[in-house]
């Protein structure tokens, strides 16, 4: 334990305790992978792998680290976001041997270091978010990218980056894009981030749902989420779009759609969730009314142009105030993902499921020979991974019939 | 002289009040009409309520529109730093967190011995031990507001049985505060607070809400917005055919436990969970009161019968009941907003502490000429009210035209 404590760059191991309260807390609630991921890992086919594991470190990040290394791998972990690290779960995380590099609020440079620490590990396979340990092993470290066996990815955004990084022909290992399961985006883009980040928002201002304009600027899985759940929680929407399919699924779906322009002067709550850069940027600042509160839901603190608001001044925990053009805007938890830095982020269920696609996308990557390049998870195996979710609900489905069968194959009926 | 727990938080209390005041427009508006007209000027007021932001602005508004103002309250609901922050306001205030028995009762005498003119009450406890022990207090008492749906039941029973000796507005009773506070602001704050406590997923539970008064309705409606199946458990015939006609599944009690997720209590009375239902919770099944009192369902005696019992988070207690069976509650079985949450929204709470700080003054300034009863808000006070909240919203509303008064006034109207 010494030796993994030498190794590691966390704040304080005394937190252990507390850390592993809440990793108890997510395993009693992740039957799919207690029960489907649990059995697939333990083939044999993680004994001695390296893998990395770069999420949001929280409790149940920690989770599926430490199933991987219950298989057999040998695990590091650092965090994809400086400002969501919880110091106890890496406490926690490290007396159960795994190396850690992560201090919540660590600066720019030291979490430039943290995740180069996880790629001089020299992982076989990389479980990112954001693709963020990725983009960095291919630009400061290309004679790891040479013996990767492959990656993970978990968010639209690490997918852009890496659909990206193929355009470019950087992309020579290779990497499935977890995100794009069903199993992960239909449940944890929506529902996942709709109820934790509407719930962050409420509770880092103590302010009422009901009766507020909520402005939701984009409406892929992310925006669809916090359109329902704000609606839920008794707000009206406007959603900003600039595809025009999505934007007439907005409107189909009963929210009011507008340019930005219209759509900020009578908001109360502007959240982003476009997963690009400058969603509000300096010249839809202007737009705000007074008292207008920000929130950002996508995988960037850039989605907000946080520079462009000017200083700000703390006027309660995690909501900052500034003043733009005369008005009072609050900005939360200063621009980073909201349902994560104000809070535990997302519903440990979804990533019950989100971290099964994981699982079995590292293990597909651990025990075949996979094709270079970008990949989606088998069909088979997304569908099983929601199978044996239904299964723990106790939830039966019907199967297709003969004649629904010889339909379906059968053109000439 | 005030009885807190450190005068030093006083910065970060002050903090969380003026966040409460930028939200509680009505509020500053009432304080802007009592502070021009004097009606509070050098007039004792008690205020017990729970030492948090917004219960806090109350107190400071009164004080500043020239009130002497005390506040006390139980240890459980108390925020130290703001307590803190109220004090150096210049209210004087009798709490602090994780007080004893004792020392509440004398922080409520203290209050009393104060001679207040008026008290805004909780649950009606100070107006009871007014009447019971410190009868000497009476005389110049004018009159009393209360809160809470409990609270209003205790003075009309006072009322009945010819015990109560002034006058009493059951604040709780206006439409201002009921119809928001009860149902959008326990709904929210309960909802979130055991989503929040747990971290975990509404969507696709079943979420069984045990009474469908306010309270009730707005839990199973912030339930349904967070994709929960709602189940609604009643006693009454009228509330449970308007949750069914809601599009609430109804059952009983020991049904609704041997099939639901979470359970929520909303009554408003003890005994929400008889043995019989415990006995039907289904292993994780969590438990949560959204009820005016604490022991809507009974902690101790799930203690009893548990075989086990650990803290798992912050605000979650397990309650191992057998080898396959665990319940968790969350916020120890006192009202989950508060214990596990922050409480109600600002801008609900914008109404009801408009509604209690109107009570106030109505009681001062013509408290003596009412009968020693409970009485409603009069209508024009909390119609008010709700016009300047629709005003501070930008919401325009119309009017009946000359013709349709007519109309209404007239019995002929169809001839």
């Amino acid at each position: 334990l010494g030796s993994t404590l030498d190794r590691s760059r966390i704040l304080d191991p005394t937190l252990a305790e507390a850390g592993e309260e809440r990793i108890r807390w997510v395993a009693r609630h992740s039957p799919v992978l207690n029960r489907l991921a649990r059995e697939r890992l333990g083939d044999g086919s993680f004994e001695g792998r390296r893998v990395a594991v770069v999420v949001h470190l929280e409790a149940k990040t920690a989770y599926l680290a430490t199933l991987f290394a219950e298989a057999g791998a040998q695990v590091v972990a650092a965090a994809s976001n400086a400002m969501t690290t919880q110091d106890s779960v890496c406490a926690a995380l490290v007396r159960r041997g795994i190396e850690v590099h992560a201090v919540r609020g660590a600066s720019a440079d030291e979490f430039e270091a943290d995740l180069l620490a996880a790629a001089d590990f020299e992982p076989d396979i990389v479980v990112d978010d954001g693709a963020e340990l990725t983009t960095r092993i291919v630009r400061r470290r290309p004679e790891l990218a040479a013996r990767l066996r492959g990656m993970s990815e978990e968010t639209t955004t690490g997918v852009l980056r890496l659909r990206a990084l193929a355009a470019d022909g950087k992309l020579s290992f290779p990497a499935v894009a977890a995100n794009d399961a069903w199993s992960k985006h239909l449940y944890d883009n929506r529902y996942g981030t709709g109820q934790s980040s509407i719930a962050a928002i409420l509770r880092l201002t103590n302010l009422a749902g009901a009766g507020k304009r909520f402005c939701v600027i984009g409406y892929g899985w992310v925006g669809k989420g916090l359109a329902r759940y704000a609606e839920g929680v008794g707000g009206t929407v406007t959603v900003v779009e600039i595809d025009p399919v999505a934007a007439l699924e907005a409107h189909l779906d009963g929210h009011r759609v507008a340019p930005l322009a219209e759509a900020l002067p009578d908001a109360d709550v502007v959240i982003t969730g476009t997963g690009t850069v400058e969603a509000l940027d300096a010249a839809a600042l202007r737009h705000l009314k007074d008292g207008a509160l920000l929130a950002n839901a996508g995988h960037h603190d850039r989605e907000i142009d946080v520079a462009a608001l000017g200083p700000g001044e703390e006027v309660r925990d995690g909501v900052t105030r500034h003043d733009v053009a005369g008005k009072r805007v609050y900005l939360l938890a200063g621009g980073h993902l909201v349902n994560i830095s104000g809070a535990d982020g997302h519903p440990v269920e979804i990533m019950d499921l989100s971290f099964s696609v994981q699982a079995l996308s590292a293990h597909l990557i651990a025990s075949r020979d996979l094709r270079p390049g970008l990949q989606r998870l088998p069909a088979e195996l997304d569908r099983e991974i929601a199978r044996t979710k239904l299964a723990t609900l106790g939830i039966e489905l019907d199967a297709e019939t003969e004649a629904q069968r010889r339909f379906r194959e059968d053109w000439t009926l | 002289v005030s009885t807190i727990a450190d005068p030093s938080l006083a910065p970060g209390g002050e903090r969380k009040i003026e966040w409460a005041k930028a939200w509680m427009p009505v509020m500053n508006l009432v304080r802007d009409q009592l502070l021009e007209e004097g009606s509070v000027r050098g007039r004792r007021l008690a205020v017990i309520l729970p030492v948090e932001p917004k219960t806090a602005y109350l107190a400071a508004m009164l004080a500043e529109a020239g009130a002497e103002v005390a506040v006390a309250f139980q240890g459980v609901m108390v925020h130290d730093d703001v307590a803190a922050g109220l004090a150096a306001r210049g209210v004087e205030v009798f709490a602090r967190h994780g007080s004893t028995h004792e020392e509440e009762l004398r922080f409520f005498e203290e209050v009393l011995r104060r001679r207040p003119e008026v008290v805004i009450d909780d649950r009606a406890d100070v107006i009871r031990l007014a009447h019971t022990t410190h009868p000497e207090v009476l005389d110049d008492l004018i009159g009393a507001s209360e809160e809470t749906t409990s609270g209003v039941l205790a003075l009309r029973a006072m009322e009945a049985d010819g015990t109560l000796k002034v006058p009493c507005i059951a604040a709780n009773d206006a439409r201002c505060k009921y119809l928001f506070d009860n149902r959008y602001g326990s709904g929210q704050s309960t909802v979130m607070a055991v989503a929040d406590a747990t971290n975990l997923l509404v969507a696709g539970k079943r979420l069984a809400v045990i009474g469908y008064g306010w309270v009730g309705k707005g839990v199973a409606r912030r339930a349904r917005g967070l994709n929960a199946e709602v189940i609604v458990c009643e006693v009454d015939p009228f509330a449970a055919l308007e949750a069914h006609h809601d599009g609430f599944q109804v059952m009983t009690v020991e049904q609704a436990c041997s099939v639901a997720d979470i359970v929520m209590t909303a009554t408003g009375t003890r005994g929400a969970l008889p043995p019989a239902a415990v006995e039907r919770l289904r292993d994780g099944a969590l438990l949560a009161n959204t009820g005016g009192i604490d022991d809507e369902f009974s902690v101790p005696a799930l203690r009893e019968r548990a075989v086990e019992t650990r803290r798992v988070r912050e605000h979650v207690e397990e309650f191992v009941l057998d080898e396959a069976r665990s319940v968790f509650v969350v916020g120890e079985g006192v009202v989950v907003n508060l214990s596990a949450g922050e409480g109600h929204p600002v801008e609900i709470m914008d109404l009801t502490f408009s509604v209690q700080a109107l009570a106030a003054r109505h009681l001062l300034l013509h408290g003596r000429e009412l009968e020693a009863k409970v009485h409603l808000l009069p209508h024009e006070i909390d119609e008010g009210i709700a016009f300047r909240k629709l005003e501070t919203l930008g919401l325009e509303i119309d009017r009946l035209t000359d013709e349709q008064v007519r109309f209404r006034q007239s019995w002929e109207a169809f001839s």
